[in-house]
């Protein structure tokens, strides 16, 4: 598959480059968000459509943001797409609002959506931007969604509120815990590391042509020796 | 510079764009985010008073209510709800009261709260049933006795409200006000500012005594009567010729009494909780104690001040207590702070070796009680030791 064709510019979020467990980006709101299947499907689908939306207006705008005042003018973007968006779930999905308390407003900061700012819309078309948006915010719902399935079912012994005969009788009561959240983490990363067969892109085949940190990182690649010429 | 006014201009036109669209998106959902938050309070009104019908809300702008009180229901049957702001130990926190026609809480609810143990969630099932009369009753849950107390204050400011609300009127004064009003009235001449006299001798009939700064007199409490005095001791209220006469002896004993420091270094047994000790002219003894509380014997996790109760205490040369007091203390806020209360300390007025335990604890501060309490067994200890008898 081309490696820029809208198709898998889409998939990629989902698997290869899921933010959350190969990226390693969100992790806060993964953590914290992933304990019932109804607030991380809330939590994944409020920070998809913040992510498609700041990715379409910085997409939009990156001819006309300046290079020195880029990241002030994403995180203002970007706050007020969640502001937005936290009220109108605030208006029409209270139950919601108060399942995820301050983590909504946490979207603003949320890496993953200055993460594909930064690496992605600021450097690529609208269209290419939006589907960037839409697989990565698909897969950081998808990620929601197994560790919350895992904590939910074998820690709370139900799925979406609903209560699962017999396991609800053996919970495992750390999966809903914060220490229980990090070892299903650990599990899943170690899942789709398997799944991918290691072709999902190592840290040394991250360009530099994408990385932030490279202006003052002074390397060709991540493996390369500081000071090689580029 | 060109591009430095092209990151100015940038930046305010983003910023700009991002305002509107806040105050479009604000304009259409805040009465959507009112309604939902109006139908939220009608579904507590009908669970802190299931029988109510037909909630109106009340302009309470027109009474003097409790502070405490932000809004009023009242309903068809003569009940009312309350919601009260009130701080715990966390923070503020909302509850919800409804209280029926007859004037008890029929339910009582917390809408938001941010307490650290939680308590506050189920502290309104005790409190059903409770009237203006029986609500002092009601237990705290020991180990958040901040929180509950807070809880069952703001309620029985609901009680008082509602009285208010029915045409009547209820003392809002607390304890604190109430004893300064009536030192006031009792000595107008002391301007009312009052400090409490620590008691080193047996004043029949007499609880507390207060002295004017300004030298005016003092004022003793007996019973329910505050009887003032000249600076010498002459009764100055109007009462009977009796009363005046063992009022006036009470005054004068209490002001003549003289301390003289007595040099413990010369015992050597002396307990090690005694820090000073006076002997008046009348026989009577006064100890400067330390206690070895939560501040000192404290679980290391909870980090404890390291700071003894200091502890002041009279009493007779047969080893009954006069007065107790705590002078200082740094003990847990909220928990063991209590020791400092006069509530807890004046249970130790009148007691002696033998009984001198039979005190109620303070709530969730087992450690607290118990070093205070060995401290005031020593003074037992001293008395002998000063008097000779081992």
């Amino acid at each position: 598959m081309n490696k820029n064709s809208n198709l898998s510019i889409l998939l990629k979020g989902l698997l290869l480059e899921n933010p959350v467990f190969v990226l390693i980006l969100g992790t806060c709101p993964t953590l914290a968000t992933s304990t019932t299947v109804i607030g991380a499907i809330g939590m994944g689908l409020a920070a998809t459509a913040v992510l498609i939306c700041s990715n379409v207006v910085i997409s939009l705008l990156r001819n006309v943001i300046p290079s020195s005042a880029r990241i002030p003018c994403y995180i203002v973007i970007i706050a007020g797409f969640v502001t937005i968006v936290q009220m109108f779930i605030h208006a029409y999905l209270p139950a919601l609002y108060d399942m995820l308390g301050v983590y909504l407003a946490l979207i603003t900061v949320n890496c993953i959506i200055l993460g594909r700012a930064e690496m992605f819309a600021g450097k690529n078309t609208v269209g290419k931007s939006a589907l960037d948006g839409v697989g990565m915010g698909l897969g950081f719902t998808l990620a929601l969604l197994m560790m919350a399935t895992v904590r939910e079912v074998f820690g709370a012994g139900s799925f979406a509120g609903i209560e699962i005969p017999f396991i609800s009788n053996y919970k495992i009561e750390i999966l809903t815990k914060a220490p229980g959240g990090f070892m299903v983490y650990g599990m899943m990363i170690a899942l789709v590391y398997k799944l991918t067969h290691g072709k999902a892109p190592k840290k040394s085949e991250f360009s530099c042509a994408d990385c932030p940190s490279a202006a003052f990182c002074g390397k060709t690649s991540c493996t390369a020796e500081k000071g090689e010429e580029k | 510079m060109k591009s430095q006014i092209k990151t100015v201009v940038s930046l305010t036109v983003i910023c700009a764009v991002v305002a509107v669209l806040l105050a479009v998106t604000n304009y259409i959902t805040a009465p959507i985010i009112k309604k939902n938050e109006a139908a939220q309070v009608n579904g507590a009104l009908s669970v802190v008073l299931p029988s109510g019908e037909g909630f109106e809300a009340v302009d309470i702008s027109k009474y003097e209510l409790p502070e405490t009180i932000t809004e009023v229901y009242s309903e068809k049957n003569g009940g009312y709800v309350f919601k009260m702001l009130t701080s715990g130990y966390g923070s503020d926190f909302v509850l919800m009261c409804g209280i029926d026609a007859n004037g008890a809480v029929v339910g009582a609810t917390c809408i938001s709260s941010n307490e650290t143990l939680g308590a506050e969630k189920e502290y309104g099932k005790t409190l059903v049933g409770a009237t203006g009369e029986t609500i002092d009753g009601v237990a705290t849950v020991s180990g958040a006795t901040r929180t509950t107390d807070a809880y069952k204050n703001a309620v029985r400011d609901a009680l008082n409200a509602k009285i208010i609300l029915g045409g009547g009127s209820v003392d809002l004064r607390d304890e604190t006000q109430i004893l300064a009003d009536n030192l006031n009235a009792a000595l107008p001449a002391g301007e009312g500012k009052f400090t409490p006299v620590f008691i080193t001798e047996i004043l029949e009939g007499v609880q507390e005594v207060y002295k004017a700064e300004n030298g005016a007199g003092y004022v003793l409490k007996s019973g329910e009567n505050f009887i003032a005095t000249a600076a010498d001791g002459t009764v100055v209220s109007d009462v009977a010729d009796d009363v005046k006469t063992a009022m006036s002896d009470n005054a004068k004993k209490l002001i003549s009494s003289k301390l003289t420091q007595i040099d413990i270094s010369g015992y050597a047994d002396m307990p090690t909780q005694i820090e000073e000790a006076y002997k008046t002219d009348s026989g009577n003894y006064v100890f400067h104690l330390k206690a070895a509380g939560f501040g000192i014997n404290g679980d290391a996790w909870y980090n404890p001040s390291g700071e003894y109760i200091k502890i002041k205490v009279s009493a007779t040369k047969d080893g009954k207590i006069i007065a107790c007091e705590t002078v200082s203390q740094k003990e847990t806020d909220g928990i063991g702070s209590a020791c400092a209360d006069k509530k807890f300390y004046s249970q130790f007025n009148g007691k002696e070796q033998t009984n001198y335990k039979e005190i109620d604890a303070i709530s969730g501060a087992t450690v607290t009680t118990n070093g205070y309490k060995t401290a005031i067994s020593k003074v037992f200890d001293a008395i002998n030791i000063l008097k000779g008898v081992s």
